[in-house]
């Protein structure tokens, strides 16, 4: 994978790691599938995704599922044992976790997830930890995650502008003159540079 | 969109391969045995070739488990589908299809993305946590 095709932002947090591999993970929380998506079921698809990226599988985790074989039926791990998996891969090369519209889930879900994952921070202060969700479980996620959180507001008037602009273009009769690098360019300077007046 | 920017970095290439089963100090390379034949005065008869295979594998393994690779790929899938029954990557991409490139791009130059991943090298749990909170329909699956 050539270094140009990721962004200037995962070559800083490449550089600054040494190059390690980076174990990324994201969630993304849906109303609907609330009763399959339970916290075991969430935390256990970030690990999940942060062990299938890697070459060798943790010798702990390996172990863990042979042991797990013996007990008829077989035994799914608890939410104790994938938050301590987490902890462990977390602790030894940089990993970066990604849930989204965490005002999806209930709020008795939501509490035991901010939970988790305060608990992988104690023990592996280096995970990056990107969350979303609508602004009314702002205070819940600041209150969790205390001492933790930078909350960023995602404007909407950029957003707006991004929509009217892509319509525009979709019009223009030019054709010929836009190319796909050209159209991103336009929608990405034209809002950032409006909302900045 | 910095989830797939990160993905699209670490995407999985797992690869099953003799190295990797192999630590160089433990594999030893197919030593070639060079039979040459003293050529006749009539004819030259091509080079015969023996390739050994050294029987020192690790932990004494059967070389018919290191071989086949399909059990060792099963294993790996199982442990997988053990640690969850879910499977967002899908979603992911389904979404990663759907967003312009260049869009969202503003956000991972932002100063509190920069401190964020900052920390990631120090340790410094200050921000460690970013939330991006927004009404619905701005765009924050997006930006992912």
């Amino acid at each position: 994978m050539s270094r140009d095709d990721s962004s200037l932002v995962v070559d800083r947090l490449c550089d600054q790691t040494g190059g390690q591999n980076i174990a990324v993970s994201c969630f993304y929380l849906d109303f609907a599938a609330r009763k399959e998506q339970c916290v075991t079921n969430v935390l256990g698809s970030l690990l999940k995704q942060m062990v299938g990226g890697m070459e060798k599988i943790p010798e702990e985790i390996s172990r863990a599922f042979q042991q797990q074989t013996t007990t008829i039926g077989g035994r799914k791990p608890q939410l104790i044992n994938i938050v301590q998996m987490i902890q462990l891969i977390a602790s030894s090369r940089p990993t970066v976790i990604c849930i989204d519209g965490l005002d999806e889930c209930s709020g008795v879900q939501r509490a035991r997830l901010l939970g988790s994952l305060q608990q992988i921070l104690d023990k592996s202060p280096r995970t990056r930890i990107f969350v979303t969700g609508r602004p009314y479980i702002r205070a819940e996620v600041e209150r969790r995650l205390a001492g933790h959180v930078e909350s960023v507001p995602i404007s909407s008037i950029r957003k707006d502008i991004t929509e009217y602009l892509r319509i525009k273009l979709d019009e223009d009769d030019a054709l010929d003159a836009m190319d796909g690098s050209l159209e991103a360019e336009i929608l990405e300077k034209v809002p950032e540079n409006v909302s900045d007046v | 969109m910095l989830a797939a920017l990160l993905l699209r970095r670490q995407h999985p290439r797992f690869s099953l391969t003799i190295a990797t089963f192999f630590p160089s100090q433990e594999y030893h390379q197919p030593r070639i045995t060079h039979h040459s034949r003293r050529a006749s005065d009539k004819e030259w008869k091509m080079p015969q070739y023996t390739v050994s295979v050294s029987t020192t594998f690790p932990n004494n393994g059967n070389i018919s488990d290191v071989w086949n690779s399909d059990t060792i790929t099963d294993d790996r899938s199982q442990l997988l589908a053990w640690l969850s029954p879910l499977n967002p990557g899908l979603r992911h991409w389904d979404i990663q299809k759907h967003r312009a490139d260049g869009i969202g791009e503003w956000l991972l130059e932002t100063e509190e993305i920069r401190r964020w991943y900052a920390g990631s090298e120090s340790g410094e749990g200050e921000s460690a946590v970013l939330f991006c909170y927004g009404d619905p329909g701005v765009g924050k699956t997006f930006i992912r």
